[in-house]
């Protein structure tokens, strides 16, 4: 089998706003661009092609433009939030390439150009949903940033609670950044919901964090066990951030850098070798590494580097990663992935307080699950439910 | 089929409401080859009731917030910019009635389409709102004219159908609708004035106090 080579580009916001995560999705692609580099059974030598839209909505446009259209690139790593992904979309479609997305977002989109590493909102949003209701109760108050991530993420909680006589007590939106949460985190404490769902991102989230800690003190109230903030972004690599307010919130996510597993060993160990400057590995950066492995794979399968061939080699490609077995669904190029719910410690890390049973099907427009199902669709290793 | 539908837009004041980029850009490009006098305006400026004011079709991105209600008398015809078919946003496309929408990105095609769809949806959604406002003034003028003809049955002994008909000519005498001329024959007779007076007409059937799901016969 003949070797290819393959530049690929990379577009992800290592300064700017959201550089915390965006250094952590660089530091998990450069780490399997070197496995793959690395291992002589691989179809494929990736070279990547950097750029850093540092944080800037309307850069993003212009680094794909440059890659796609100047250089040629067909496969793309990059775009964290979903504003900049549906920015540049166009371009990938216009051009028959391939952007691989490694973020968890709010799902309603299935592109042909899109390859989505992170968790669909069935893999995300509903699990935390259940797990808030079985522990915690049903009087919620949602806090989060104006944009679309929260309002959709709301709007899911808020449906969930109602359909089971629960009750949102407050909800409060706040511009991207805004700090003076102080008036919001009193009120919080006042009207002591069962718990508390923040979609705040970046800096407004972790000062929230220090605020109501702060405010459920004065009023002698333990804030982790009382008034418990959940959260479906919330990841090891902004732990650091908070300070030492970190400790006992819970989070949704796929990947857990507590996770036990030879696989997730093996990796945690290169990655604290490599970036433990960046903190522990989180989910983000664990679905750049599997979007890089997935490509490598592909490629191999297809025998070619082509938008189509890969493209079409994609669909039932299994890798072993760190979270364990992912598969990518020939319908949506979604991945088959695994619920997980953490609690934060007080060293960067979360303790897994519940793991679904097997890896979930991607249910990227949410027609299948529903926040009562017990048992909700598995991937391989199970049946899988007929369509 | 009545009434050729509206494909000239030259002249219409067009707003845009969304935020300076690419996709702004074209679309006003777009219709201003359309011939549309068009402005563009950010969903966060202060000066947007002001240019709302001044348009006759409004194109908004689903962040926009304080457009006017379909409902009110002053709406315009809106075209949702949709970005992310999340359905918390879409809800804000049914919420204000937008009779038509346009994709992001946007590019050439398919302005002209939506464009069509709503001015024209907008032009029948407003006869029918006023046609449903003109029934609903003649059911309520209905309930007058069943007071009347009742006052008139118990004031001079006559049956359901003389006092109609007695009703219906003077009505026709004076060229007047008969639901006008029964309000005016009620204004006239005070014993009539207190529908309640009369013990076996039923309180809800009072016209201050509708009551919900009340079958109407007449």
């Amino acid at each position: 089998m003949t070797r290819r080579q393959l530049d690929i580009g990379i577009v992800l916001s290592t300064t700017g706003s959201y550089a915390a995560v965006g250094r952590s999705m660089r530091a998990g692609a450069d780490l399997a661009i070197a496995e793959v580099n690395a291992d002589r059974q691989a179809g494929v030598t990736l070279h990547p092609v950097a750029v850093d839209p540092g944080g800037v909505q309307s850069a993003y446009g212009e680094a794909m433009q440059a890659l796609l259209v100047d250089r040629g690139l067909t496969h793309v790593l990059g775009c964290y939030t979903s504003s900049s992904r549906k920015d540049v979309l166009p371009l990938f479609e216009k051009n028959d390439s391939l952007l691989w997305y490694p973020s968890h977002y709010e799902g309603f989109e299935t592109s042909e150009n899109v390859v989505y590493t992170g968790a669909a909102p069935n893999q995300h949003i509903i699990p935390l949903v259940r797990h808030l209701l079985c522990h915690h109760g049903k009087r919620g108050w949602l806090v989060g940033s104006n944009y679309i991530w929260a309002w959709e993420n709301n709007r899911i909680l808020r449906e969930a609670l109602s359909e089971v006589g629960g009750a949102v007590i407050g909800e409060r939106y706040f511009p991207v950044g805004e700090t003076d949460l102080r008036a919001v985190a009193r009120q919080i404490v006042s009207d002591r919901p069962d718990f508390i769902f923040t979609t705040l991102i970046g800096n407004s989230c972790y000062e929230f964090f220090r605020l109501l800690r702060a405010e459920a003190a004065a009023a002698g109230i333990d804030q982790p066990r009382a008034l418990p903030i959940a959260s479906c972004s919330l990841s090891e690599a902004e732990l650091p951030m908070i300070g030492d307010s970190a400790a006992g919130h819970l989070s949704s996510s796929v990947y857990f850098s507590t996770i036990r597993s030879e696989a997730n060993d093996r990796f945690t160990a290169q990655w604290d070798r490599r970036y433990g400057h960046l903190g522990r590995a989180c989910a983000d950066a664990e679905a750049a590494y599997i979007a890089i492995h997935l490509l490598a794979l592909a490629v191999a399968k297809a025998g070619s580097t082509g938008f189509a061939d890969v493209r079409a080699a994609l669909g039932g490609i299994r890798f072993a990663a760190p979270q364990g077995l992912v598969t990518v669904d020939p319908d949506n190029l979604h991945c088959c992935l695994r619920p997980r719910i953490g609690r934060s410690t007080d060293h960067g890390t979360f303790d897994i307080l519940h793991e679904d049973p097997a890896p979930v099907w991607p249910d990227p427009y949410l027609v299948w699950a529903s926040v009562g199902d017990i048992a909700p669709r598995q991937a391989p290793g199970h049946l899988r439910v007929v369509r | 089929m009545k009434g050729a539908i509206t494909k000239n837009f030259r002249g219409l004041r067009a707003l845009v409401i969304h935020a300076e980029d690419a996709n702004r850009q074209m679309l006003v490009g777009v219709l201003g080859r359309l011939g549309l006098d068009v402005r563009s305006i950010d969903p966060q400026d202060p000066a947007l009731p002001d240019a709302l004011a001044g348009s006759d079709i409004v194109l908004a991105d689903l962040v926009t917030e304080g457009l006017p209600p379909r409902t009110a008398p002053d709406a315009l015809p809106c075209i949702a910019l949709i970005g992310s078919e999340a359905p918390s946003q879409l809800a804000r496309v049914v919420a204000q009635g937008c009779a038509s929408h346009i994709m992001k990105p946007i590019r050439s095609s398919g302005v002209f389409t939506a464009l069509l769809l709503a001015v024209n949806e907008h032009d029948q959604r407003r006869k029918a709102d006023r046609e449903i406002h003109s029934l609903r003034q003649r059911m309520a003028g209905r309930r007058i004219v069943t007071r009347a003809v009742l006052d008139l049955m118990l004031a001079h002994g006559l049956n359901h159908d003389d006092a109609y008909e007695r009703l219906r000519l003077a009505a026709m005498n004076r060229r007047l609708p008969i639901d006008e001329l029964a309000r005016e024959h009620l204004a006239r007779a005070p014993h009539a004035a207190e529908p309640s007076a009369h013990s076996w007409v039923p309180a809800e059937d009072r016209p201050d106090t509708p009551a919900p799901n009340r079958r109407m016969t007449r």
